[in-house]
């Protein structure tokens, strides 16, 4: 069993409990309230206009407005409308959806019958990445449940809305979890990133109009419906609103998982929370939000855990997975590491994607071995600023952001490579 | 016919679940591994059929994707998560000593094709590296001694 | 109809249409306007993916891909600005440092898309000190393409033209990343009836066929405008010259006939061309019986004395003209002026059929069936069955294909005949018979125009001169037809004059000449415009 939060709060709060997975366990808590509410008591758009005014913002990585994403959704169609839950979570650093299918299996599925009721849709694809096999079957039991409940199925807790919720699992690739790529995937293609426009909300699943949420996203659900968006608004920041599951891992004393709201301070989670570095050593670099943000150095780790602080520092919330990085840390290896991931993981479609990120590693790796020249750190730059902004999904920029932050706060790192002809970091982590 | 009849009628019922029946493509080629280990290039042209696309369709879809295999596999699986996070926590250490211990380099499966060692991307447990996937199984908070433990225990 | 301008240049679009679709419609795509493009192709599925084309479109911050964008009233598009051009250069380097840059020894060189960008849009040495990735090369793909995995781009044009095109789907992208490569399932070549337009459609040397592998360098080919005698389509062609010899055909972009493409069976038939039997000498048959090569002169002479002996004893009538669906309209208005100036009764145009499908390729197995008919000339079966009832004695024939079993299965039936003239480009069973045979040109030799299945009259000109003495089938019935003392008939024959008196004489050809058809060809009057020739 996963060791729950360290710090818990509306979202993981019964975590502990052993039956909380289950539909009594649930309900028990006074699971599937929230969703009676929505269905009897509130119109699709009520429902809509609250999670808008609540401000939920998307907890899979890009946190835009979840309100206005369900308001996309076209309302007079006679189409089949889609949900699909993202759960394909493979961002180095995160951590957070696993737990929340795992034990709040129930949370998430009320999440997801309040959104289905909110923006019509029929069915909800729950797209689990392939290698998360125990929480598939924990989602498959829940649902189980929820059917023979009436809680999903034809006449959803006898109101007549009906709603059926599929799990669907991946198969191994980072790029499914990108929106339009996991639409593909689904559609039983390879996960290659669709052009967008059409949106998902015109044209998505199976060619219908679909709305694409996180795990999390869906999990707070519930509590705004229940208890309101003043409630709501009274966690993180004004422009931020909510907690999060914060992911803590590298080199801290008590790395795992931390329900805190936004805006509480990345020092304050990495020093206090996670205990900070272990043995005495001090931090040296970390990365705020899943691989893909750019890192921040010793200095900066003062600074809000919300977009609207984070941008400034170049840098942005993604999945809140922290990466945490000691003194001994060489940072070319960790450049190598994440152009490895990168170049592994590009679907392979769009040129400055597919060349970049091996050119990126390979340059990198060069240096690592001490064959590195200096106006290789030039190249670097100038290769990852092509990737940036021109490509078909965000997978390219979120390429290219780590290794712009790693040479914008750690150049020395990679010059003294050169200059050394070799890692002058012998006690950094082994590559 | 080389697709089992219970894993047949498996692949029906998942196609009964999407309102296309390429949707259920993956949840396939998931069933059929499942059964024999990989996707041979006759199972490859039977699914095809099954779904009505090419033959060379379905060898797309699975070379895409990393859980797929197209060729006979070692009977265990042991990935160790290599990622940055990870690796952090000493993962390339862990997976240098369990290669001297199966006398193998990763990738790399052992001369009688009992297992296979491997990296793997970020299997989303950072918070719980070391960490490795043995035949579809995390193992978490690892260190050496565990992770022997778990290897000397995969049967024959 | 939303007006867009471009480079300060303003066009006129039509709704719907991408930036480079309204450049194209207009003509000016690469053609006053470059955006330079590897993965779209007029004709295919946008792709989006090799983001070469690149630019800034006012009002929208990011760069914008011109194949995907799709044009509105009063946008303003840069092609060239430094914003565009970085982004360009960044998208050519990057393809770059995988690329072996083997032109000396590539048959692509010179038709090359990469290496003509790299020039032209200004890349640097590449700064790449990485080792290239290594691909199989000479990867035998199926019947007629190779292909080189380490040239290629991944645009994946080939893709999505055998999904597209043909429908046969042959080829994929296995893996992803920069480990993808093309490929098709195991032991399922390439094989198709188009197979070969993936060579001419890939922008770099990685697919080629093995048919024009390693002949000649591209550089040293004329490209002359030609018409692909296969089949009625009358799909439109470059005939690849050099030294007088015709290497390859390949298609010619005519959106009224055949798109981009041609058939493989189409693209081969270039070989007829050169082919060793050809009909190289005239020949008559000789008091022993056997067929002696002699001159044009003699061969009239013979040719007239005997049809003028036939005509003193038993009137014209038993003389039969049979054409041939491959003779030009100016050979076969010739002809028809020649058959009615004799006072022959019986003719008839042979055609020989074949598998049609319901992309190009056309029952006829011959160009100009359709212009044959328009001229005058019906079934052939009337002039065969006027033979095997005894009523003919002569006959005067244009090619070989009424020998197909569907005609008369044979020369037999000829074998009693008293005269038998032939005008032909190849060798046939034709000569066991034949007492008078004169060689005639091939397509790609004349000048002339040809009436494709859907009534459009396209042209033909002489891309090469066949090295032996060949004449236009015209030719040889204009002297043959003064050695008669046909009225009409001086001896002469020019093709542009043989065209306007065909105009002049024939409404459904009227306004129609050599110059006025041009490279893409017009319609005969009282056609309806249609995309029904695809
Ligand atoms: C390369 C890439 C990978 C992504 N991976 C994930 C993922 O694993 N899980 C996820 O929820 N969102 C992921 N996203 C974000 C999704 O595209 C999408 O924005 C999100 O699922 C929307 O849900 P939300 O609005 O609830 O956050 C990824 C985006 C990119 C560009
Ligand atoms: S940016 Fe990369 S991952 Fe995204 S579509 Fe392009 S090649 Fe694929
Ligand atoms: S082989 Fe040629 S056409 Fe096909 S993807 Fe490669 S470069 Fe493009
Ligand atoms: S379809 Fe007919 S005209 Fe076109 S290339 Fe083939 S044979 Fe020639
Ligand atoms: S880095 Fe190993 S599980 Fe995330
Ligand atoms: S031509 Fe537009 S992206 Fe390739």
């Amino acid at each position: 069993m996963l060791e729950t939060p360290y710090v818990t709060n509306y979202l993981t709060e019964h975590f502990g409990e052993e039956d909380y997975p289950t539909i009594e366990g649930y309900e028990r808590v006074g699971g599937y309230r929230a969703a009676r509410k929505a269905l009897t008591e509130m119109s699709p758009d009520e429902v809509i206009e609250l999670v808008k005014i609540a401000g939920l913002q998307g907890r899979g990585g890009a946190g835009f407005s979840t309100g206005m994403k369900w308001s996309f959704m076209p309302k007079d169609t006679d189409r089949p409308k889609y949900l699909v839950c993202n759960a394909d979570e493979s961002e180095p650093g995160s951590f957070k959806d696993r737990i929340l299918l795992e034990r709040g299996s129930h949370q998430m599925l009320e999440g997801i019958l309040i959104a289905a009721w909110a923006t019509g849709a029929s069915t909800t694809f729950i797209y689990i990445r392939g290698e998360y096999a125990y929480p598939a079957d924990q989602m498959e039991r829940a649902i189980g449940e929820a059917y023979a409940k009436g809680y999903l199925g034809e006449n959803v807790m006898g109101t007549g809305f009906r709603h059926d919720v599929r799990v669907t699992r991946g198969a191994g690739a980072y790029i499914c979890g990108e929106e339009t790529g996991l639409l593909e995937s689904l559609e039983g293609k390879k996960g290659q990133p669709r052009k967008k426009p059409p949106f998902p909300a015109q044209y998505g699943a199976f060619g219908m109009p679909t709305t694409v949420n996180n795990v999390e996203t869906f999990s707070h659900v519930p509590h705004i419906v229940e208890k309101g968006a003043n409630w709501f608004r009274s966690f993180g920041t004004e422009k931020s609103p909510g907690t999060t599951v914060f992911g803590v891992s590298g080199h801290v004393v008590r790395p795992g998982l931390y329900e805190l709201p936004l805006g509480t301070m990345l020092s304050e989670i990495v020093f206090e929370h996670a205990g900070g570095v272990p043995g005495g050593r001090k931090v040296k670099g970390v990365i705020p939000g899943g691989m893909s943000m750019s890192i921040l150095p010793a200095g900066q780790l003062d600074v809000p855990m919300a977009n609207e602080f984070l941008h400034e520092r170049k840098t942005m919330l993604g999945t809140g997975g922290i990466i945490v990085m000691d003194e001994t840390t060489c940072m070319v290896r960790v450049a190598s590491v994440i152009s490895y991931f990168f170049r592994d993981e590009s679907c392979g479609q769009c040129t400055q994607c597919r060349e970049g990120t091996g050119w990126i590693n390979k340059i990198v790796d060069r240096i690592e071995r001490g064959a590195g020249e200096e106006e290789d750190l030039e190249v670097l730059l100038d290769v990852a600023g092509k990737m940036e902004g021109q490509t078909i999904c965000a997978f390219a920029d979120a390429a290219a952001w780590p290794i712009q932050g790693l040479l914008r706060h750690f150049s020395d790192d990679f010059a003294e490579h050169v200059r050394q002809r070799k890692c002058p970091f012998a006690e950094s982590f082994e590559l | 016919m080389v697709i089992s009849k219970q894993t047949r009628s498996k692949i029906d019922a998942v196609i009964a679940k999407y309102p296309q029946a390429r949707g259920a493509l993956l949840p396939a080629l998931h069933l059929v591994q499942d059964e024999y280990g990989h996707v041979s290039k006759e199972c490859a042209v039977e699914i095809a059929e099954i779904f009505e696309i090419r033959p060379v369709e379905v060898m797309e879809v699975l070379t895409f994707y990393n859980l797929f295999f197209d060729s006979p596999q070692a009977k265990h699986h042991v990935y160790v998560c290599t990622n940055l996070p990870c690796s952090l926590r000493g993962a390339r250490g862990l997976l240098r000593q369990l290669e001297s211990q199966l006398g193998i380099k990763a990738p790399g499966e052992t001369s009688d094709g009992r297992i296979f060692l491997g990296h793997e991307e970020c299997l989303g447990a950072c918070g719980y590296a070391p960490m490795m996937r043995v035949d579809g199984q995390y193992h978490e908070v690892l260190d050496i001694e565990k992770a022997k433990r778990i290897l000397d225990s995969l049967g024959e | 109809m939303p007006k867009i301008t471009i480079d300060g240049t303003e066009i006129e679009a039509s709704e719907g249409r991408t930036i480079l679709q309204a450049l194209d419609d207009a003509g000016l795509l690469m053609n006053g306007v470059d955006i330079p493009h590897y993965c779209w192709h007029p004709k295919l599925a946008v792709d989006g993916s090799c983001r070469l084309c690149q630019v800034e479109v006012e009002g929208i911050p990011k760069l914008q891909i011109a194949c995907d964008t799709p044009v509105q009233d009063g946008m303003v598009v840069h092609t060239a600005n430094d914003r565009v051009k970085a982004a360009r250069e960044g998208v050519m380097e990057l393809l770059l440092i995988n690329h072996p840059l083997d032109c000396p020894i590539c048959d692509q060189a010179g038709e090359c898309k990469l290496q003509d960008y790299a020039y032209d849009y200004g890349v640097k040495a590449s700064r790449s000190k990485e080792p290239r990735r290594a691909l199989k090369k000479n990867v035998d793909l199926g019947p007629t393409i190779v292909f080189d995995q380490e040239r290629c781009i991944l645009c994946r044009r080939c893709v999505r033209f055998c999904r597209e095109i043909p429908k046969t789907g042959e080829l994929a992208v296995f893996n992803r990343g920069d480990y993808s490569v093309i490929e098709t399932f195991p032991g399922t070549p390439l094989d198709n009836d188009y197979s070969m337009n993936v060579a001419d459609i890939c922008p770099v040397g990685a697919l080629t066929t093995k048919d024009f592998r390693f002949k000649i360098r591209v550089w040293f080919l004329e490209e002359v405008a030609g018409i692909c005698t296969g089949c009625s389509n009358g799909c439109n062609i470059h005939l690849g010259v050099a030294n007088n010899k015709v290497y390859r055909y390949v298609p010619r972009r005519n959106d009224a006939v055949n798109d981009t493409w041609i058939c493989d069976a189409g693209r081969m038939s270039y070989r007829e061309i050169g082919a060793p039997d050809r009909l190289r000498e005239c020949m008559v048959r000789d008091e022993s019986g056997r067929l002696a090569p002699t001159g044009l002169d003699r061969a009239i002479e013979v040719a007239a004395g005997r049809l003028r002996r036939l005509i003193a004893s038993k009137g014209a009538g038993v003389i039969a003209g049979l054409a041939s669906a491959h003779a030009t309209n100016e050979d076969l208005f010739t002809f028809r002026r020649f058959l009615s100036a004799l006072g022959s009764e019986t003719s008839g145009v042979a055609v020989v059929r074949g598998k049609a499908d319901d992309l190009l390729i056309k029952e006829e197995k011959a160009p100009n069936g359709a212009g044959a008919r328009e001229i005058g000339f019906g079934d052939a079966r009337t002039v065969v069955d006027r033979i095997s009832s005894g009523g003919i004695d002569a006959l005067i024939t244009l090619g070989h294909d009424a020998l197909h079993e569907s005609l008369l299965g044979s020369e037999k039936p000829l074998a009693d005949l008293d005269t038998v003239i032939v005008l032909d480009t190849h060798a046939s069973e034709l000569q066991r018979v034949a007492h008078v045979i004169v060689p005639v040109r091939h397509a790609a030799e004349k000048l002339g125009t040809f009436v494709n299945v859907a009534r459009r009259v396209q042209r033909v000109v002489p891309a090469v001169e066949s090295a032996w003495e060949t004449y236009a089938d015209g030719e040889v019935l204009a002297k043959l037809g003064a050695a008669l003392g046909l009225e009409g008939f001086d001896g002469s024959y020019d093709a542009r004059q043989v065209a306007r008196d065909l105009a002049a004489a024939n409404p459904a050809f009227v306004g129609i000449d050599l110059d006025s058809v041009g490279d893409t060809g017009r319609l005969l009057a009282g056609s309806a415009a249609s995309g029904a020739e695809r």
